[in-house]
């Protein structure tokens, strides 16, 4: 009986102030989307109107998409461009992050050495030092080594502010998970690859994948790391937006640039949601 | 089936001596238990003869051949862990066969050797289970089940039945030590429990901070312990100083015994003598009593155990504990004669 009273008590109603609170945090995160959305589809919106004062739907005989869209998809827009520059950088940044940061985190975890506070102390470095600092300093060492608008140029640079978090991450993953299952593998005659992809990874997985993720969004958000050392070469999402929005106007293609911006990492949480929730936490893990 | 020894090894982790200086040797086919109390290195020892951790001086041997630097993977060994460490994100089904999976081994063999080890443990209808869903004693025998598959030349147990309750603890003893005869596998089991060590093992080997104390059957060790440490660790009672002459008495504070013929003519000397309380006969009249090496006393207190009943009977300054089946009950204070058989009385030299 009591029971039963305990969970219908978790499904009532919200009080009105529970309400309010969820409201007003809905409207923190979607709020600032709903200019865009109207502006992406206006035909003139001038100030100080508080609506556009002609929409596209009016306009149609004379484009086919509202003209944002209609600049923002063709190739003037240099939108695709963006795009697949963007998610390359991402995943290899991401790849070679976890590469660094999977046994790096595997040792603090598990061993102490001469050092560790210290060392734990210089991981944190790139969070504290400003971005910009990193920036120059880097454009300084890269434009002499000749790296300076390349790829691995910017790829170098984004593995600086990633790599403390996903390490962060890592270890406290790996102080869950004990020794035993790895060794258990060993006696079991697996090798080191067998031990890494069999049973340390999978699992490791709600970690890998949570910190992947993470990497992955911060990196195709860095603007001023890119920026400096894409040197107008390489563009990504963050610097071409800047550059549209860089005049000073917002206009309509800005706007739909900057909500083509947010697909893909809103895609990406609702894939790897699901692919955390049913591979790991379906399978018995956590109870 | 493969002999293994243990030659002057010892390991340190860092200023703290885990091990020191153990010299054991198991023959082919042998089930020994490490013994000893919580912290005396049991665990180092089986990691060491595993081969997760390296021995910092000695050698451990396998059939006479050198494999302290062999690693892990290539000694062919097995290692049910305390806690099982059971592969949370595999079936049954792929724990069980991790092992040959690894190897290679073709999958018709495979489904062979697994439909037939999870025969032997009875756990053919939770194959599909995961092993967050089996119970303590389904868990263990995935873990052996695991092991087994491998064919391993040495199998080491690392208490695995601390976990389980007392019934299911009895039936996997029995499971476990019938499976070591059939299969005739070299195996070191680990236990802190005498009782445990004493019904399972050929040999016990007892620990004591990292020393091995005794290596002997299991009846020797509970009957003639080389120290009152050990017959303390083995649950004896009833240890008193005696002075030993060269007749062969022993002289207490509360009577003279009389020794088994192998005591006589050895020297006087001082010595512990050990009175197992179950080799103590408790008679209501002196006149039943044979004449040597019985005792009055007067019982001072009594523990039921329901089989069996402990009396505590005062002889002179000592208290003399006494287990008796309990097909009697004696009430408290009643006047009582002791009587041991000379050759069943162990006696500890001094020094030890
Ligand atoms: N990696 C290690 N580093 C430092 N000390 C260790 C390490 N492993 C074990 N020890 C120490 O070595 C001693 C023996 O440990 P071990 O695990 O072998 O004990 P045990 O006999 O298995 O005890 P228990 O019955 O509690 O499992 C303990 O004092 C322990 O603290
Ligand atoms: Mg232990």
């Amino acid at each position: 009986m009591r029971r039963r009273k305990a969970t219908s008590a978790l499904n009532t109603r919200l009080s009105p102030f529970q309400k309010i609170y969820l409201l007003l945090f809905a409207g923190f995160i979607l709020g600032p989307f709903i200019p865009l959305i109207i502006q992406s589809f206006a035909f003139r919106w001038a100030w100080p109107d508080l609506l556009p004062s002609t929409w596209w739907l009016e306009q149609r005989e004379k484009s086919m998409l509202p003209l944002a869209w209609d600049y923002v998809l063709s190739p003037y827009s240099r939108m695709l461009e963006a795009t697949i520059n963007t998610v390359f950088i991402g995943l290899v940044v991401t790849v070679i992050c976890l590469a660094i940061c999977l046994p790096a985190a595997r040792v603090l975890a598990r061993e102490n050495f001469r050092g560790k506070p210290a060392f734990e102390f210089f991981l944190s470095m790139p969070l504290i030092v400003p971005e910009a600092a990193i920036g120059i300093a880097l454009l300084m060492i890269f434009i002499r080594l000749g790296l300076a608008g390349s790829y691995i140029g910017i790829i170098i640079a984004h593995l600086i502010p990633t790599i403390p978090y996903m390490i962060r991450m890592l270890t406290a993953v790996y102080q869950g998970l004990g020794r035993d299952f790895e060794e258990q593998a060993m006696i079991l005659g697996a090798n080191r690859w067998q031990v890494l992809r069999l049973v340390t990874l999978p699992m490791l997985i709600p970690g890998v994948v949570a910190g992947a993720l993470f990497t992955f969004l911060v990196s195709t958000n860095i603007f001023l790391l890119t920026f400096f050392l894409g040197q107008g070469k390489i563009i990504t999402l963050p610097t071409l937006l800047f550059s549209k929005i860089a005049g000073g106007t917002l206009d309509a293609s800005a706007a739909g640039i900057t909500l083509l911006v947010t697909v893909p990492g809103i895609i990406l949480l609702l894939v790897t949601e699901r692919f955390i929730k049913e591979e790991a936490f379906g399978k018995g893990f956590g109870n | 089936m493969t002999k293994v020894q243990l030659k002057g090894v010892r390991k340190d982790f860092g200023a703290f001596t885990a091990i020191e200086n153990i010299d054991l040797e198991i023959a082919s086919g042998e089930l020994v238990a490490l013994l000893g109390p919580s912290g005396c290195g049991k665990t180092t020892t089986l990691r060491m003869i595993s081969g997760l951790e390296v021995p910092s001086f000695g050698s451990i041997l396998f059939d006479d051949k050198d494999v302290s630097e062999v690693p892990v993977q290539d000694r062919n060994v097995g290692m049910v862990f305390q806690r099982y460490a059971l592969f949370p994100h595999m079936s049954v089904e792929k724990n069980v066969a991790f092992g040959l999976k690894v190897r290679g081994t073709p999958r018709p063999e495979i489904e062979e050797r697994l439909q037939e080890i999870l025969d032997v443990v009875q756990l053919n209808e939770f194959r599909h289970r995961f092993p967050a869903q089996l119970s303590g004693g389904q868990m263990q025998r995935v873990a052996i089940a695991r092991t087994l598959i491998t064919k391993p030349s040495v199998l080491m147990m690392d208490e695995p039945l601390a976990n389980l309750d007392t019934k299911l603890r009895g039936e996997m003893r029995r499971f476990i030590r019938a499976l070591q005869k059939r299969l005739g596998i070299t195996t070191i089991f680990v236990t802190h429990d005498q009782v445990e060590a004493m019904e399972l093992a050929d040999r016990v080997a007892v620990i004591f901070e990292g020393h091995l104390a005794q290596y002997d059957a299991p009846d020797a060790l509970y009957q003639r312990p080389n120290s009152i440490k050990i017959a303390d660790f083995m649950g004896a009672t009833n240890i008193f100083n005696a002075k030993v002459d060269a007749s062969g008495q022993a002289q207490t504070s509360f009577t003279t015994l009389k020794l088994g013929p192998d005591e006589i003519g050895q020297g006087s000397r001082n010595a512990s003598v050990i009175l197992r309380s179950e080799v103590i006969d408790l008679l209501l009249t002196a006149e039943e009593a044979p004449a040597d090496n019985t005792f009055a006393g007067v019982v001072t207190a009594r523990e039921f155990f329901g089989a069996t009943v402990n009396y505590s009977v005062t002889c002179g300054e000592e208290k003399i504990i006494v287990t008796e089946q309990s097909r009697r009950l004696v009430e408290i204070g009643q006047q009582v004669w002791l009587n041991i058989q000379p050759d069943r009385i162990w006696l500890i030299p001094e020094a030890a």
